[in-house]
């Protein structure tokens, strides 16, 4: 069984894509170091300084509805958060574009009904990964999400969307892919 | 099955899908633009791949950039063709016969019905009027669809639009948009379902409405937004379909999530208020109110038929002193159409400023950005803070015939009390 622990840090409904990685920043090769530095610049004026978010050290990200929202494909929000130290971000539910991306990059997104309103930022989560519970070890909560599905599980242990078609590439599975 | 199950099990080779699950489809084309391209060709060479699944199946736009506004972009445009280039894309829309991708995607016939095509801009939701799959992706999966011919979909819940009624004087497809945003909210409840209209009132609407109200179901969180093929589609498909495709609807037992009835007649014009789109009223409420620029164009309202009921309010009329209006044709077809017909000429003689087709200041970055304290009357698709330009500017989004209008008085004007 694979456990994961550390602190969240709560976000409030909608937080935009557009404000995890503002504007300047859409057009930057994706790379998790770099696009670190500045993600949610303009989610939280804390965090509009460089490695702002980064240097907080949170693990998982709790929100909750139509998290990275505002339609934009934009990768950058996915490896800025993973550059970040994130390892996964639970929210009631996710813009599909990112919740694509997230999943084609390898960082679980989450699904898991009310969870924002039982965390404070700074709370110490337990995420349970094949069960899906999530404990709460700061008040105590436990919180069933949506189990990861076998396919992202695959993409994710490949190390993202990229090496599995590399792979199935490779291997000549790739037109089997139904 | 519903339309979209249909396409979904079609294309990848199953009988019978079943929303919720995940499915590798076949493409039937690809699009990306200036502003990503250059990534997505980048992530096509890292997984060791120096070609296209099919050339003439990789649509290639300039709609981002183009003119150029800063040396950077140039360059970046430059770096673009070259990559385009030495692709040998066989269809390639850049700047003197470029337009917004979505627009090309359909007008140029690169969308067919019961087919599934993907482009690396949210607005992909377009496609969904020709009663094809249209989907937003990130330049990863533009990458492996280019590479391969495929994409991973998830099956989305269907949910059915069914509208009736008549369409009342100076009402259009962006009205209901609006109202369908100002009724669902923007809070999750139709985020990754796929959205069909039907009904009458959609039978009457020609294929610029029936865009207009595709593309903003990925403003209400929608995988996508689809009307099935019908005669406006069979018509409008006439000579630009490039390939064969036939008729496809739902089956009269498809399962929906939810069905919602909305009465056209009851729909009048429709006004989203700055920063939120969902933050709709009717015009009533915001009649009066005083704004200084004025935009149309944008992959939502730059068509032919948008510049036609612009030209009609406008003909023999002055654009108010205090506000400057910009009008953006959504393609270089549209814009010669447009320029055919007489409509560009009514508009430069009331007052408007005619700019190249392309994204222009919907997406702020060039083409008449907003600064600060400014207030935009737009027929684009968003109003966020900061999306045209400044973070102190307000947008409010209505519909072409409520920004010509009321660019005449200068406020917020109802164009069926408008005297025409």
């Amino acid at each position: 069984m694979t456990t994961i622990k550390g602190n969240c840090w709560v976000a409030s409904d909608y937080v935009m894509a557009y404000d995890i990685i503002v504007q300047q920043y859409w057009t930057s090769p994706v790379d998790p170091t770099e696009n670190s530095k500045w993600v949610m610049a303009g989610v939280h004026e804390a965090f509009n300084r460089e490695n702002g978010f980064k240097d907080q050290g949170y693990t998982f990200i709790v929100a909750a509805h139509n998290f990275a929202g505002g339609g934009k494909s934009i990768e950058h929000v996915i490896t800025g958060l993973m550059g970040a130290g994130i390892q996964a971000v639970f929210a009631d539910s996710f813009a599909r574009l990112q919740f694509r991306n997230a999943i084609n990059y390898g960082l679980p997104f989450i699904t898991c009904k009310g969870i924002a309103e039982h965390c404070r930022t700074g709370d110490e989560l337990e995420w349970q990964v094949e069960s899906g519970e999530i404990h709460n070890l700061t008040n105590g909560k436990v919180f069933q999400s949506i189990p990861v599905a076998p396919f992202v599980s695959e993409v994710a242990a490949a190390g993202g969307l990229m090496p599995f078609i590399k792979q199935k590439i490779a291997d000549g599975s790739i037109h089997q892919l139904s | 099955m519903t339309i979209t199950e249909k396409i979904m099990a079609r294309h990848s080779g199953r009988d019978k899908v079943v929303p919720g699950q995940l499915v590798w489809t076949n493409i039937h084309t690809v699009m990306t633009m200036d502003y990503l391209g250059k990534q997505t060709f980048t992530q096509l060479h890292k997984l060791g791949l120096s070609t296209v699944f099919d050339k003439a199946r990789v649509i290639c736009v300039s709609d981002h950039l183009v003119p150029p506004p800063t040396p950077a972009f140039a360059t970046m445009l430059n770096e673009w063709r070259e990559v385009v280039k030495a692709h040998d894309i066989t269809h390639f829309y850049d700047l003197g016969r470029q337009g917004i991708a979505h627009q090309i995607m359909v007008e140029q016939g690169h969308v067919l019905p019961g087919t599934i095509s993907i482009g690396t801009d949210s607005h992909a939701n377009t496609y969904g009027a020709v009663g094809a799959v249209g989907n937003a992706i990130g330049v990863t999966d533009a990458a492996v669809a280019m590479a391969t011919g495929k994409a991973w979909f998830r099956v989305p819940e269907s949910v059915k639009f069914h509208i009736t009624g008549k369409w009342q004087p100076w009402v259009m497809a962006k009205d209901l948009s609006l109202h369908i945003m100002g009724m669902m909210h923007w809070n999750g409840h139709l985020i990754y379902k796929t959205l069909e209209f039907d009904g009458p009132a959609i039978a009457e609407l020609d294929m610029a409405g029936r865009m207009t109200l595709c593309n903003m179901t990925v403003d209400l969180g929608a995988k996508n937004g689809i009307i099935a093929p019908d005669e406006v589609t069979r018509q409008y498909l006439s000579g630009r379909a490039k390939g064969d495709w036939e008729m496809i609807a739902s089956d009269p037992d498809a399962h929906y999530e939810a069905v919602y009835e909305v009465d056209v007649t009851k729909v009048g014009p429709t006004v989203a208020l700055p920063d939120k789109l969902d933050d709709v009223v009717p015009i009533e409420k915001v009649v009066g109110r005083k704004f200084n620029k004025a935009f149309v164009g944008t992959c939502t309202n730059g068509r032919v038929e948008d510049l036609e009921i612009m030209a009609k309010i406008l003909q023999g009329k002055q654009i108010h002193r205090d506000v400057n209006m910009i009008i953006v044709p959504a393609s270089q077809t549209v814009y010669l159409e447009a320029l055919k017909k007489g409509y560009l000429q009514t508009l430069v003689e009331a007052g408007a400023a005619i700019d190249t087709p392309s994204c222009a200041a919907c997406a702020g970055i060039h083409t008449g950005v907003a600064g600060d304290g400014d207030i935009v009357l737009s027929a684009g698709n968003r109003n966020m803070k900061g999306r045209m330009g400044s973070k102190n500017a307000q947008i409010y989004l209505t519909s072409p015939a409520v920004v010509a209008a009321s660019a005449v008085r200068g406020e917020i004007t109802d164009p069926r009390t408008f005297d025409v």
